[in-house]
């Protein structure tokens, strides 16, 4: 009992005084809005573009990519989508984007430090997906939004967020005139989007453990609980965005886990002109947003400036010097008995990585189940929106069959999956059917969950 | 049980007031007047410049609630808000703050209600 109270105080006082940690708790959460409300929310945020360049909130992060975007997406997209202005607009052709940067590893430019030495002072960070903000976004000192927890002006709130995401990247010109390079979202139009924005994804943490099947992930379960081993839970509670340092939910937390001091950076290695990332604040102080772990695995690349591709790079890089000589690393390494950070092997970093991805897989077969349900319930009058609900499920279980696939686990989930979205398509395309292919679809993604975890 | 939940009450207190509310000053700046998501008309006051003292930093603005001193620290942005004059806004300095100019304050959470975090000034 004794050692434990040493753990778990050691953490806690050392990650808060030492590390530049925020110690949070969590906050009460906004109950569900309106349906309307959130369809509301949607229709703006796929086709408002605010009178600027043509982007609307959709561009950065798309439905069909989880939200975000990265450089395989990128390809796909044609010339002339607005995700490319900074080629087709001559306003925007210097420092308003890297098109470089931008279509080799999906990094966006943002003037965090200020607008007036536009050639020097930006950073370019990834697209952060959007899901599960309900259980990400909150603590006691005020919203956290963004790669950094500042990413929205005014009052800092998620509700807020639009009307900086507007003026930094949905401008004409580099003037960024209110009423002439664009319009500001409207209150009725921040609440709408902050509606929709909070209905994405889960609605609530997971509570790990979970009763995982496949040998590997259950491993990694272990070694991610473990708080002498993995110690991801300490700061990704239940695989969320929280910190839990033994005594309770803190909510959301920055920390400097020391992500810039990487070496061979894919956006540096080109070349390209990359000013350091301060993080949160102005100066900024070196840390970054906790982002939540459930969704990773299908929506890298990771960290702010996306320098990791792979789920697995990303627990690896843990391991690492840039991560265990950090303010993080170093707080780790203080209340270890044996003074290490964190140090896993091979063997355990794929574990892990198995384990992001089951958990991710999970989650994605329960949305893909809803938007199946959703989209039978539809009657005949409804068809087109049936449709898309099926044409989404097909998405999402592709993405699932990747997911998996990429981590060579549970083949016989992946078998199921197949199916689901052989019959989902079917269902789209029948006319008579539909019910009964979108129940057997429904039926093939139970089966692939259960593969996966038992009593889901 | 009691070492634990003292060591919780020294992180938070030691935190207290070392982070303020996030709002990104970035974009902030070029927000027009009296229209900052969630500050105008909630945490901001909005009115005219009485009086600027150079020499003690400090600004008397009078709105609709009555007449406030701000201090004006080294951390305190000023930006001149010319979307009216369908502009950019710029960086102002204490140069700009002059008698008879709409503002509005947003005051320093952290530091007190009577230190301005920032102040947008009409043209």
């Amino acid at each position: 009992m004794k050692f434990m109270l040493t753990f778990t105080l050691k953490p806690l006082v050392i990650c808060a005084l030492a590390a530049g940690l925020s110690v949070l708790s969590a906050c009460k959460t906004p109950p569900p809005a309106p349906v309307d409300q959130v369809a509301k929310g949607r229709e703006i945020f796929f086709n408002e573009t605010f009178a600027g360049n043509g982007r609307t909130c959709g561009t950065c992060h798309p439905a069909e990519n989880n939200f975000t975007v990265d450089a395989a997406f990128i390809a796909t997209l044609p010339p002339n989508n607005p995700l490319f202005v900074a080629e087709t607009n001559a306003d925007l052709k210097r420092n308003f984007e890297n098109p470089k940067l931008m279509r080799q590893f999906g990094l966006i430019l943002e003037n965090l430090d200020g607008f007036d030495d536009l050639e020097n002072k930006f950073v370019m960070r990834g697209v952060p997906h959007m899901l599960a903000m309900r259980t990400s976004v909150n603590s006691n000192q005020g919203p956290r939004t963004g790669w950094s927890g500042d990413g929205a002006p005014g009052d800092g709130t998620l509700r807020s967020f639009a009307t900086g995401a507007v003026i930094q990247h949905f401008t004409k010109t580099l003037n960024r005139v209110a009423g002439v390079d664009f319009r500001l979202p409207t209150a009725e139009e921040l609440d709408a989007l902050e509606a929709f924005t909070l209905s994405l994804g889960r609605q609530q943490d997971l509570a790990l453990p979970l009763p995982l099947k496949g040998t590997v992930a259950k491993r990694g379960q272990e070694i991610f609980l473990d708080n002498r081993l993995g110690k991801c839970n300490l700061c990704h509670a239940n695989a969320g965005a929280t910190a839990n340092f033994g005594g309770g939910n803190l909510g959301n937390a920055n920390f400097n886990t020391g992500v810039a001091n990487l070496p061979d950076q894919p956006a540096k290695l080109t070349g390209e002109k990359v000013p350091l990332d301060d993080g949160f604040g102005r100066p900024g102080n070196n840390t970054f947003n906790t982002p939540p772990l459930v969704e990773a695995a299908n929506t890298g690349p990771f960290f702010h400036n996306n320098s990791i591709e792979t789920i697995e790079g990303a627990v690896a890089f843990y391991n690492g010097d840039s991560f265990n000589k950090s303010p993080a690393g170093q707080v780790l390494a203080g209340s270890d008995p044996q003074k290490i950070g964190i140090k896993l092997d091979a063997t355990q970093v794929v574990a892990v990585a198995a384990f992001l991805r089951v958990i991710n897989a999970v989650e994605s077969i329960r949305q893909s189940i809803e938007v199946l349900e959703a989209g039978a319930q539809k009657g005949f009058a409804a068809r087109e929106e049936a449709k898309q609900s099926l044409r989404r499920a097909v998405i999402m279980t592709e993405d699932t069959i990747r997911v998996l696939e990429a981590g060579a686990l549970h083949p016989q989930a992946v078998a199921h999956l197949q199916e689901a979205k052989e019959l989902a398509n079917k269902a789209a395309r029948s006319f008579f059917e539909r019910h009964s292919l979108i129940k057997q679809a429904i039926e093939r993604q139970r089966n692939a969950r259960a593969q996966l975890v038992d009593g889901f | 049980m009691l070492k634990y939940w003292l060591a919780r009450v020294i992180v938070v207190v030691a935190l207290a007031g070392v982070l303020e509310a996030f709002g990104q000053e970035a974009t902030e700046m070029y927000i027009p007047i009296g229209e900052s998501p969630g500050v105008s008309n909630k945490s901001s006051l909005l009115g005219t410049i009485e009086a600027v003292d150079p020499g003690k930093r400090t600004l008397t603005v009078s709105g609709p609630a009555g007449t406030r001193k701000f201090q004006i620290t080294d951390r305190t942005a000023i930006w001149i808000d010319r979307s009216a004059q369908k502009q950019r806004s710029q960086t102002g300095t204490l140069a700009d703050l002059r008698p008879g100019r709409k503002v509005e304050i947003k005051p320093d959470e952290g530091a007190g209600q009577a230190i301005a975090k920032w102040i947008k000034v009409q043209l």
